[in-house]
């Protein structure tokens, strides 16, 4: 029997693409390889036994050669499936995203129809579970203004759905400067009128500063919290419900929730 | 009344915003559209919710009245000129501001703007279009408006409102005339449907114009050009004959009939209904359209009736809004529980809390009717005019109907997996997307996230039930009454408190707390 080979990449998409082509042209059998993401602080911390660990460098040459031929010999939604389920929380994405593309690669295009299957039922619903978190925050970010108009938002999602919801804010706000910032990934995008958006590492920021960023009290957000208190009837007050539709921890930089 | 000169903004956002918080809906969808490089703001289709209030209601829009003045007296409104209360009205600059801000900050998706009626209906309009032309044009705000029209105001300003708003709704206040005339005395029945008529007939003729061609240079608005010129503008008539058949066959375009023809008009004794749709008067396009390059209501038209302050019947109740949908392709129609804001003695109570199980098995039923190809006289007759409110409307159609099942999962096509209890449109897509690669077993569906606990008694996969059920109607509707249906939080309450009650009397007064204890419930 082989010794399993550990492929630990990356935990981006481009990181996770590079891994899966180098265990794929290793030719080394796809039942001897696991693909690990690297997080922060967890490194190595379930390292296995017997297993022989290869330590793989971002490519994005051969990460681009992955895209590509999902995009030409699976499908366009394919590919868009496997970028959201990249962005997941979920630890072991790297290694479902490799099994549910040898079977996609032997499948075809009709994969992403396989909702029956373990492995594609595993996708669909992380794809679905990081589709939804993007599409609550488009409405649950809050901006706060700063001096010369800049708009800050702090966020704390639990996917890395930064990528995915700045788009729609760079299109609404076009002549607006504005920062959202990830504070588990301390991470920013950033966007200037006339630009193109970027992605910003940042140093980690304290909460004080974190506080001042994002909580700035001017008349709008008092008036805001105005509305919100006005707008709800009494007598259907339901804390139940309201707590299903909007999650504790999304409140915590909301400004109708702040004292 | 108190009226006091000078008003900050704060407080006429507290008093505009708590006498807007009746109004139903809240919703930002119907309209895709990107943003541009000149102004603020895109719209999503699907709608995006930015909180939820207390009462867990989603807030989309910065939903307000542009004033609480009113000069009618409806009976259940909290604003009717009756009422001694604080009155506040908005200015189009505080309100265009405020929006805009609003919308900076993420708090919003747009506006829903209702109003009192001050002074007059048409002076009323004018304030509101005033408040959206400078959103649209100074402000440059492209992103969703609502607004309510005024019922009684001037055909041409409901028109020029439409080509500012994304979305348009008259309330039909109350399913009959009748009770429009107990409770709204200033209010008219037909002065409602009227403006709905024109918003729908205008959405025809100006759909997918985009600014491009003048529209009198369009085919069908020669048609209405001929007509209008014999006939005199703003009286057409005659209308129904040419452009009205052109507008009727046309209106099913661009979305699948969810409604099956099998129903005939003849079943709606609608009187009202039945004239707006034969006449067309005052329904002619005024040509004044303003320069922007929108498209008239893109997300369409919806209403809003109130249940529960009047004695009509479930039954009554959906007629009227399977009518409406069919009619006049409303978008949506809400029902709003009714509440007793004003005590008013000549009105039901609602001490026990606003009729909510009911709202939601309206709600259900609405549903029903416009996605799972339901019609309301397959849910109730003449004989039975109320919601069973121990079981979903959908559970109970079954259960009358065991004939129809079970229905094989494998091969059942989408029409028949809808009407499975516990089967819904993103179930039923689901199953058809997934059978196409694999015979479906009953662990395949509980992964698809079919929930089987009703399905359960329904379905065959492969040919065999999950177990030995009876097909029986007692047998499976105690099993039914056994599974807990997923209430929105906080009816639940009402439910355990009526298990005793009579099931199809809609009307009852809560029971006693000492009744609860549901012995109608036995199986499990």
């Amino acid at each position: 029997m082989k010794n399993k080979r550990i492929y630990l990449c990356d935990n981006s998409i481009d990181g996770i693409f590079t891994a899966i082509y180098l265990a794929w042209s290793s030719r080394y059998g796809h039942s001897n390889i696991k693909i690990e993401e690297k997080y922060e602080g967890s490194k190595f911390a379930n390292i296995e036994l017997f297993a022989e660990y290869i330590v793989v460098d971002t490519d994005y040459n051969l990460s681009k050669k992955v895209a590509d031929s999902i995009k030409k010999k699976i499908s366009e939604e394919a590919y868009e499936m496997v970028c959201r389920v990249a962005l997941s929380y979920y630890e072991g994405k790297a290694d479902l995203i490799y099994r549910f593309l040898i079977l996609a690669f032997a499948v075809g295009p009709t994969i992403t129809e396989r909702l029956s299957n373990e492995i594609v039922n595993r996708m669909f619903r992380l794809d679905r579970n990081v589709g939804r978190e993007a599409h609550h925050l488009l409405g649950f970010i809050r901006f706060s203004q700063h001096a010369d108009g800049l708009l800050i938002s702090v966020i704390r999602p639990k996917n890395d759905v930064l990528t995915l919801v700045t788009p729609h804010f760079a299109d609404r706000l076009s002549q607006e400067k504005f920062i959202i910032y990830d504070e588990n990934r301390k991470l920013a995008s950033i966007h200037i009128p006339g630009r193109q958006w970027i992605l910003a590492q940042l140093p980690k920021l304290e909460q004080e500063k974190l506080d001042e960023i994002w909580g700035i009290d001017d008349e709008y957000s008092n008036l805001w919290k105005i509305f919100f208190k006005s707008i709800a009837i009494k007598e259907r007050t339901n804390p139940k419900l309201q707590r299903n539709n909007l999650p504790l921890r999304y409140r915590s930089y909301m400004t109708e929730f702040k004292i | 009344m108190v009226i006091l000169e000078t008003m900050s903004l704060q407080r006429k956002l507290e008093i505009l915003s708590d006498a807007a918080k009746y109004d139903v809906a809240c919703t930002s969808s119907g309209v895709d559209r990107k943003g541009n490089s000149l102004g603020m703001g895109n719209s999503v289709a699907c709608g995006i919710c930015h909180t939820f209030s207390a009462d867990g209601r989603c807030i989309s829009l910065l939903k307000v009245l542009y004033t609480n003045e009113c000069i009618f007296d409806c009976k259940y409104c909290a604003n009717r000129a009756s009422n001694d209360i604080v009155r506040a009205s908005f200015t189009p600059e505080e309100l265009s501001e405020l929006t805009m801000e609003f919308y900076r900050r993420n708090y919003i998706e747009g506006l829903f703007l209702s109003s009192g009626i001050l002074i007059s209906p048409n002076h009323t309009m004018e304030l509101i279009i005033e408040t959206v032309r400078r959103l649209r044009q100074l402000h440059h705000f492209n992103g969703y408006i609502h607004c309510k029209a005024i019922p009684g105001a001037d055909p041409a300003l409901i028109e020029l409102l439409g080509w500012y708003t994304d979305r348009m709704s008259i309330n039909l206040e109350l399913p009959t005339a009748e009770s429009l005339k107990q409770l709204a005395p200033h209010k008219n029945r037909k002065n409602i449907l009227k403006p709905i008529r024109q918003v729908q007939i205008g959405k025809k003729l100006f759909t997918d114009y985009k600014g491009v061609t003048p529209y009198s240079d369009r085919p069908v608005m020669q048609a209405v050009n001929v007509l209008t010129d014999t006939a005199g503008l703003p009286d057409l008539t005659g209308m129904t004959d040419s452009v009205g058949m052109a507008i009727s066959n046309g209106i099913s375009d661009g979305r699948p009939e969810p409604i099956a023809a099998s129903v005939n008009d003849n079943s709606y004794k609608d009187n009202d209904i039945k004239d707006i749709i034969r006449t067309g008067s005052s329904l002619a396009p005024y040509h004044n359209r303003p320069a922007t390059k929108r498209s008239f209501v893109p997300a369409g038209q919806s209403t809003q009736m109130i249940v529960g302050a009047t004695d009509e019947s479930d039954y009554q109740i959906m007629a009227v809004a399977e009518a409406l949908y069919r009619n006049f392709d409303l978008k949506r129609v809400f029902y709003s529980a009714f509440m007793n804001v004003n005590q008013d003695p000549r009105l039901p109570s609602t001490e026990d809390g606003p009729p909510l199980l009911r709202e939601h098995r309206l709600y259900q039923a609405d549903w029903l009717i416009r996605f799972y190809g339901f019609t309301i006289n397959e849910l109730l007759d003449e004989r039975r005019q109320n919601f069973n409110l121990l079981l979903d409307p959908k559970c109970d159609w079954a259960l009358s109907h065991l004939d129809r099942f079970p229905v094989e999962i494998n091969r059942a096509d989408y029409h028949t997996l809808l009407r499975v209890p516990g089967i819904g449109t993103i179930s039923a897509q689901r199953i058809i997307t997934a059978r196409k690669s694999a015979a479906l077993d009953f662990e395949d569906l509980k992964r698809l996230g079919v929930v089987l606990k009703r399905a359960v008694y329904f379905i065959t996969c492969k040919g065999r039930m999950m177990y030995p059920v009876k097909l029986d109607e007692d047998f499976i509707s105690r099993q039914l009454l056994a599974v807990k249906e997923r209430l929105p939080f906080g009816i639940e309450k009402d439910l355990t408190y009526k298990q005793l009650s009579i099931f199809d009397d809609a009307n009852f007064k809560l029971a006693n707390h000492d009744l609860v204890g549901g012995f109608l419930i036995t199986g499990s």
